[in-house]
């Protein structure tokens, strides 16, 4: 005779009976595993698309400022294992155009001794590299940009300052080679780009010979071990070799990302995705127990009769195990298709709109492009974790549920009239309506209520935080630095201390009074500019002692001030010493506003400058002593006095070097063509328009800022189970008792009141929370964003939207799925409810 | 069929089938029914004779296959829902077997709930007259579970009571009690019905409170065996 399995039997027709809360319980089981296997994916994908854009920069690291004989000795020490020097030869003169002409040769690359291409070489579509002094290559874009047709053997004459200095000298180029092609946005201005172009060794070697040249190169190295040595280990090995040459650790430039990725693969990534993958479970579990305990407790007569029949307990705990292991049977595989098959297609979405976002074509914008096709998305590792996390969660949710209907017993049970604390009577109300009934219902089981309010609290909490992050996360944040006020700014371009072109330098500029009255009230005239404003001016200061700060800026350092009203947001980030702006007066103290700097100088509090200042041709005598360091969010020179020792100074020129307008939005493009035309007129004129500072902002932050809304997506569709599963739990396991209310009289639109009432405190709770303990903890997480410098984080910005989103979906949605499982209630009749569980 | 004036609840051809062809269950098959304002009326039958079904149908829980109710001379079956549940608040009094008292709420919210449904203020002599009655006194306060069978059902009938319906439909209300319990219970039942001047309808397995009212209905298969209908007729001839 055929034995069967009477437990598995009775937990397939417990299943077939209780059909809603079967799908409600494999719908969670399904998301879970979907999420993991959602998030597994995307560490997949994102530790790939990384390796394959660090494979094309696969440089160990750089090391500046070299000699020739130390680029000799690299070439020969036992630790590398490629090695090209790249020279800087000259600066290119060509109006606002920021470029150079450079030189790299390949030392060594022991990785080719094959004769395939060095990693380390200029890539060339076509053509090769320069050789003879009249040779050039770079990028077709390049050769447009300064007038030339991109063809080879096409000529092009450029203007440059060999070192950046001296005079500028002209010459006619063929071009030799060229690199790929790349699309700049029309809306980027140059002054915000850096062009490149390589010119022959041959070039450099006359220059130097004439004594017009002092190379400078810096060289790009492999060490040997990257594939046996851990991340300290390389770098170690890497400072070893500018330690044999004699190289300070300044000059030495380590390329962190690719080391990262090639010794450590997807560490950094595997630990994000799996505190995200813990938290989904935690978040899961919650939900599927949830489902599982309310599933015990409207089924504890059921359980005891089970029991009064001979049922063990471990036979109970099977019969739960077995409804689990089947639901999962279907839901889990099916969460590992949907979760594999979302990011195939979200993941091109979020680099498409990462594209369509920014504005800037970079090197790593192209080469997201190039390998969005041919990621490596698939890892079978990552589908036996999420099963495996997905059951492990199934059965953690089970074990308390369990624990619970193995305690029922027979006579308990078939007693059983759930009653939910000890509580004998309750004070009550003299009249009973509609409002009384729902709060009665949520005070009965007031743990019951406190934890599911808290648990959906939970999620929300999480949503609420990453949102404060998301929200800070802003493009105009970034744009701001740029533009400090108003949506455009026109800055002066000016030189602090060019032997050669003296005219170009600040002191000079000044005495040009380009920002006069005149031009400020022509600015103001153009249709739709609301208001002209000049920034703090700027003036630029010398010393005669020995100073390593004075040195780096050819002794001509920018001073500039802060108002009174500066004085809290300055004290607020203050490092060290302290602002009292009376005595700074007093004292012509100084406020340094850098702190990378003022280590980076060895500065130190109580330091004493004696300073000559440029007021255009005349020079002021001023002392001055350092005696605070801060690091504001704002936009300050590097060294600031008061405002009063500034205006104390009496200066001749007029020393505003920027100028800011505010203009109606109506008129922004106008306003903004205008400008251009202004600014190309004078070529120490710089604009920056808000438009523009924020598509180079959004280049920065959005391919991380995608990815982070889909968490917060998921974050979400997470919270919103669980308000389905409680509003669920709430109707279905009390719909005899409401079966007895509409018996006694209650109409459907009193029962919709009722329901929707319970909903709102639930809604209610969770919002409190999510507001009070979310933005409590969205505002720590932006102060930990912040302290880390993640992606350029720098004010707090409350998540007013997501909150706004937030309320809403829940109130719709809880609203919705009230009405929704009413009405699905309602398809039995009354007598069927009032008779059910009996 | 004449009409008459006091005729509070009548049934004309009713039926409730259940299921197709070969296993079609008739719960109550061709039911015609005529019950006077004021009057008690019992209902027995063995299990399954279509007691229950025909009690629900009455009260407007469950609906018909063919064939009309008529309280107070209107067919329910042309009721909205929001008309249907007024009818209940306003005309009818359940008492469930079961009790099914609500169990978040105190003897007393019980008891006034079908008049918080309604709006209606709570005339508080009136509902402490029926609790005095029904000796619930010293209860007031306490929730559903701390009450015994007994005082439990006397809790749902101060219930039914309360909104001073016309019509007191009960359903085995001493079905889960003991007799000396059942007997007090349906002696109250019967006593508040009469001072409050309501029609009652109770069915029930127990000869002894089918003697207690003054009509019995006899049901078999779903079809009524006997009706009484002598005492109707003599009425009607009155």
């Amino acid at each position: 005779m055929k034995k069967t399995n009477t437990v598995r039997s009775l937990a397939l027709s417990k299943l077939r009976y209780n059909k809603s809360r079967t799908i409600l319980t494999a719908t969670a089981i399904m998301l879970t595993t979907m999420l993991l296997m959602t998030i597994g994916t995307v560490g997949v994908a994102l530790a790939d698309m990384n390796r394959q854009i660090y494979a094309e920069s696969d440089y160990h690291t750089n090391f500046n400022g070299l000699t020739a004989d130390q680029v000799n000795i690299l070439s020969k020490h036992i630790n590398v294992e490629a090695m090209s020097a790249t020279e800087t030869f000259a600066d290119i003169s060509n109006g606002k155009m920021n470029g150079v002409l450079s030189c790299r040769e390949i030392i060594k690359d022991a990785r080719t001794t094959d004769g395939s291409d060095s990693s380390l070489a200029v890539h060339l579509e076509s053509g090769h590299y320069p050789e003879t002094e009249e040779e050039i290559c770079s990028s077709p874009v390049f050769f447009r940009r300064v007038g030339a047709e991109p063809v080879i053997g096409g000529k092009v004459t450029l203007s440059f300052r060999i070192n950046g200095k001296g005079e500028i000298l002209t010459k006619e180029f063929t071009i030799c080679g060229l690199e790929p092609d790349v699309e700049i946005s029309e809306d980027i201005d140059d002054s915000r780009l850096m062009w490149a172009a390589h010119v022959s060794k041959a070039l450099l070697d006359r220059y130097e010979a004439d004594g017009l040249y002092e190379p400078a190169p810096f060289a790009t190295l492999r060490v040997y071990g990257e594939d046996d040595l851990t991340f300290d280990e390389m770098t170690d090995r890497i400072n070893t070799v500018a330690a044999d040459i004699g190289l300070g650790e300044g000059d030495v430039h380590i390329n962190k990302a690719y080391l990262f990725t090639v010794t450590d693969p997807g560490t950094e990534t595997m630990a994000v995705i799996a505190i995200i993958g813990l938290i989904v479970v935690f978040f899961s579990a919650l939900v599927i127990y949830s489902i599982y305990y309310v599933g015990v407790i409207t089924d504890v007569q059921e359980i005891g009769k089970l029991k009064a029949l001979g049922a063990s307990g471990r036979q109970i705990a099977r019969l739960f195990y077995w409804q689990g292991a089947i639901v999962s049977a279907f839901a889990v595989p099916a969460g590992l298709l949907i979760g594999f098959l979302l990011p195939c297609f979200l993941f091109p979405l979020a680099l498409w709109l990462y594209q369509s976002g920014s504005a800037i074509s970079s090197y790593s914008r192209d080469a997201v492009e190039a390998v969005a096709g041919q990621i490596h998305m698939f890892s079978l590792p990552v589908l036996f974790i999420a099963a495996a996390a997905a059951l492990v969660t199934v059965a953690v949710s089970l074990r308390k549920p369990i624990r619970m209907a193995k305690k029922v017993s027979p006579v308990e049970a078939i007693r059983y009239q759930e009653s939910s604390s000890d509580r004998k009577s309750r004070k009550g109300h003299r009249e009973v309506n509609v409002a009384a009934l729902a709060f009665a219902n949520l005070t009965r089981n007031k743990r019951r209520t406190a934890v599911t309010i808290f648990t959906m609290g939970l999620s929300c909490v999480l949503f609420i935080c990453v949102s404060a992050v998301l929200s800070s996360l802003s493009a105009e944040d970034l744009a701001r630095r740029s533009i400090p006020r108003g949506d455009f700014r026109i800055a002066l371009d000016y030189a602090n201390h060019d032997k050669e072109y003296p005219e170009n330098n600040l002191d000079s500029l000044v005495q040009q009074a380009y920002f006069n009255e005149a031009f400020l009230e022509k600015l103001a005239s153009i249709e739709g500019v609301e208001s002209v404003e000049r920034a703090s001016g700027v003036i630029l200061s010398s010393t005669e002692i020995e100073s390593a700060m004075y040195e780096d800026y050819h002794n001509r350092l920018p001073l500039s001030y802060f108002t009174r009203e500066d004085v809290a947001e300055l004290s607020a980030y203050l490092e060290q010493g302290s602002i009292d702006y009376d005595r700074m007066t007093a004292n012509n103290e100084i406020v340094c506003t850098h702190v990378y700097s003022f280590e980076q100088y060895g500065l130190s509090m109580g330091d004493t400058f004696p300073l000559t200042l440029h007021d255009g041709s005349r020079e002021i005598p001023l002392t001055v002593t350092l005696t605070a360091l801060t690091q504001p969010d704002s936009n300050f020179s590097f060294l600031i006095m008061t405002e009063d020792t500034w205006n104390s100074l009496g200066l001749t020129c007029d020393p505003t070097t920027d100028i800011y307008l505010h203009v109606d939005d109506a008129h922004y493009d106008s306003v903004k063509e205008t400008l251009l035309e202004l600014v190309s007129e004078n070529e120490h004129f710089t604009l920056y328009a808000m438009d523009v500072e924020i598509k180079i902002g959004n280049s920065g932050i959005g391919l991380t800022k995608n990815p982070l809304y889909l968490l917060l997506i998921l974050i979400a569709v997470i919270g919103f189970i669980n308000l389905i599963n409680t509003m669920i739990t709430s109707i279905v396991t009390r719909k005899k008792e409401l079966g007895i209310l509409q018996a006694l009289g209650l109409s459907d639109r009193q029962l919709v009141h009722m329901l929707s009432g319970e909903g709102l405190v639930f809604t209610a709770g969770t919002l409190l929370i999510s507001l009070t303990l979310g933005n409590a903890a969205g505002y720590l997480l932006f102060l930990w964003a912040k302290k880390e410098h993640f992606m350029s984080i720098s004010r707090y910005h409350y998540p007013l939207w997501e909150t706004v989103g937030l309320a809403l979906v829940l109130l719709i949605g809880q609203t919705a799925i009230t009405l929704f499982i009413h009405k699905k209630v309602k398809k039995e009749s009354l007598i069927e409810r009032i008779r059910n569980q009996e | 069929m004449k009409k008459h004036s006091d005729i509070i609840l009548k049934t004309e051809d009713l039926c409730k089938y259940y299921g197709t062809g070969d296993n079609q269950v008739k719960a109550v098959d061709h039911v015609n029914l005529e019950i006077r304002q004021g009057e008690f009326v019992s209902i027995i039958g063995k299990s399954g004779s279509g007691k229950s079904t025909l009690l629900h149908m009455l009260g407007g829980l469950d609906t018909p296959t063919s064939g009309h109710v008529f309280i107070d001379g209107e067919n329910i079956a042309s009721f909205k829902e929001a008309k249907l549940s007024q009818i209940r608040r306003r005309k009818i009094g359940f008492i469930f077997q079961a009790y099914n008292l609500i169990p978040s709420l105190n003897v007393w919210e019980n008891i006034v709930l079908p008049l918080g449904l309604d709006s209606k203020p709570v005339d508080e002599s009136f509902i402490h007259d029926i609790i005095q009655t029904l000796g619930l006194s010293g209860k007031i306060k306490n929730l559903p579970n701390t009450l015994s069978g007994g005082q439990q059902q006397r809790c749902a009938i101060a219930r039914a009571i309360a909104a001073k319906p016309s019509i007191i439909l009960a359903d085995e209300p001493t079905g889960n009690l003991d007799t000396r319990t059942g007997d007090e219970t349906m002696a109250l039942l019967k006593a508040s019905a009469a001072k409050y001047g309501q029609t009652l309808v109770v069915i029930t397995h127990n000869e002894e409170v089918a003697q207690m009212a003054g009509r019995t209905i006899i049901l078999a298969d779903g079809r009524i065996l006997s009706s009484g209908e002598s005492e109707v007729a003599s009425d009607e001839e009155n």
